[in-house]
């Protein structure tokens, strides 16, 4: 695996221990994630997928270890070290996080409206043109409440992306979606990372997507992560790694690694 | 552990102390977030309407019939001592010192508080609150001090409405019902109350249930767990906090005002 370690790591886990009550989710959890790439975080439900985006976020404290974003450990931040380290992420939320007494457009452009001094014309033209971008139309008026779950979803990636920051992380974005609008987030994912040099990790339970637009998987098992790219996997004799993917997963896995991905 | 009484005892105790402590810093917070800029016009307008505009049909509804009552309740007991011309001091006086305050703090409590608090919890469990701070905006400023602020400013005026259709409900019973002079009724009123001792102390007895139901509201809201029956608890254990806390703090100003 020595072409994924030796790209530069913009986020890295080191030796984290998380624990909530009695229960240990991480034990020792290592991983990095490169510049510019998106990297698939895989794992059963409950493996601490969403655990894991938090605490590059600086939303939940690991116990010990560092959490490295961007060259500063989260992990040590203050609350107002973290602001600064937040301007540079986006984060779409597993269930959107939109705040319900907004509407679409006062939600995605908040960020806007809060941190730059852009005019409601400009505000509406970019939240106008994220939205565009995951395939949503006419739906500035609409409350949350009154969107479907995929919709929300989607709201809230262009809300993410709204800033264009440095570093996206996605909860999920491809549950509840119908298979046009899963490839539509995934060409702009790729065009997000290999066009504009964003650095994306996603988690998702999406076998299919997640094995063809990733170019590295780190697969969350037992408190611990296993990194490669979808070949790496396929390949890797490790039982764990083999039960997980499954007949079907590692079949389009060796075949994405033939064909070479993309 | 051990667990003898005395040592549940001091659990109970400090955990308590702690946890006043916890909110004086969370109030110390939202003063912060009072004085720094932006001010967030638009959210605290927002928050007034929802706390106040919607509560004034009930505090003039509750207004009026906690007025009709006293009007009877008093002249029944003034007319044994053929004292029923002093009924409008005697209504305006116990409206004004103390039921305006306390029954519009409790129903306030009741109808805007746990809103406040049911919302902010709704908000930390569907990670609302989380999606703030990823855009660098502090929950804190969004949304807890309008909300704490609109509750703090609501108070003293919907008390104020309460006294003057309660006065009005006593009006209505003495002098349309009962037959009293309405021209007596009034001057008896105004004869009575003084502004420093009665006005006065109307009003800070409702600025102060404002900001103990401000401060409480949203605290039990922002550090409620995230799931929806700690969202129940956290608003249940918000009126019942608040109200005890309002009749505690109403004797102490009573008292303290020198009466
Ligand atoms: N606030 C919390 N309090 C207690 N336990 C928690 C908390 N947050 C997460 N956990 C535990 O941490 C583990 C990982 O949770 P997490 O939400 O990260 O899983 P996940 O991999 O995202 O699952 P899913 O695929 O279902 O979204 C779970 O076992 C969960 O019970
Ligand atoms: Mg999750």
């Amino acid at each position: 695996m020595a072409n994924v370690d030796s790209r530069e790591a913009h986020v890295e886990i080191d030796s984290v221990r998380l624990g909530f009550g009695e229960r240990d989710v991480f034990e020792d959890l290592s991983c990095r994630f490169a510049r510019a790439r998106i990297t698939v975080l895989m794992g059963g439900s409950g493996t601490g997928k969403s655990t894991v985006l938090r605490m590059i976020a600086g939303l939940q404290r690991p116990d010990s270890g560092r959490v490295v974003v961007a060259g500063e450990d989260v992990a040590a931040l203050s609350e107002r070290g973290l602001q600064r380290v937040r301007r540079r992420l986006g984060m779409l939320f597993q269930d959107g996080a939109l705040l319900d007494s907004m509407t679409v457009l006062e939600n995605v452009g908040l960020p806007l409206r809060e941190h730059t001094k852009l005019g409601e014309a400009e505000i509406r033209d970019a939240v106008h043109e994220r939205l565009a971008a995951v395939g949503l139309h006419d739906v500035d008026e609409l409350l949350p409440g009154e969107l479907s779950g995929g919709m929300l979803r989607r709201v809230a990636l262009a809300r993410a992306i709204i800033m264009d920051p440095e570093i996206v992380l996605c909860d999920e974005p491809f549950s509840g979606l119908d298979p046009p609008n899963v490839e539509r987030i995934e060409a702009l994912f790729r065009e997000l990372c290999h066009d504009r040099g964003l650095t994306l990790i996603v988690t998702s339970h999406h076998m299919a997507s997640s094995l063809r637009m990733s170019d590295q998987i780190v697969l969350l098992q037992h408190g611990r992560a296993v990194l490669g790219d979808p070949g790496e996997l396929a390949t890797s004799g490790d039982a764990d790694i083999t039960d997980f993917l499954g007949a079907d997963g590692a079949a389009l896995a060796r075949q994405i690694a033939r064909e070479g991905h993309r | 552990m051990t667990d003898t009484p005395i040592h549940r005892l001091g659990r109970f105790g400090s955990s308590w102390i702690v946890g006043l402590g916890r909110i004086a810093n969370f109030a110390g917070g939202i003063v912060l977030a009072i004085v720094r800029p932006p001010w967030r016009v638009q959210r605290v307008v927002r928050a007034v309407y929802d706390a106040g505009v919607l509560s004034v049909a009930l505090i003039c509804g509750a207004g009026f019939a906690v007025g009709m009552v006293l009007g009877l309740q008093g002249y029944t007991t003034l007319v044994r001592f053929g004292a029923q011309e002093s009924l409008g001091a005697v209504v305006g006086l116990v409206l004004i010192r103390e039921l305006g305050p306390v029954v519009t703090g409790l129903l306030v409590i009741g109808r805007a508080g746990s809103a406040t608090t049911a919302e902010i919890g709704a908000m930390v469990s569907t990670q609302q609150l989380d999606g703030l701070r990823m855009m660098s905006i502090d929950p804190m400023h969004f949304v807890v001090m309008p909300k704490a602020l609109a509750l703090a400013f609501v108070m003293p005026l919907l008390s104020s409405l309460f006294i003057v259709f309660g006065v009005f409900g006593g009006y209505v019973v003495g002098v349309e019902l009962v037959g009293l002079d309405g021209g007596s009724y009034m001057a008896s009123l105004e004869n009575a109350v003084g502004f420093r001792d009665d006005v006065l102390q109307s009003l800070v007895k409702s600025a102060v249930f404002g900001a103990l139901l401000g401060v409480i509201a949203t605290y039990r809201g922002f550090t409620s767990p995230g799931n929806a029956m700690g969202v129940s608890r956290s608003t249940t254990s918000a009126v019942v906090t608040t109200s005890v806390w309002l009749l505690l703090a109403d004797y102490v100003i009573t008292a303290f005002w020198g009466v």
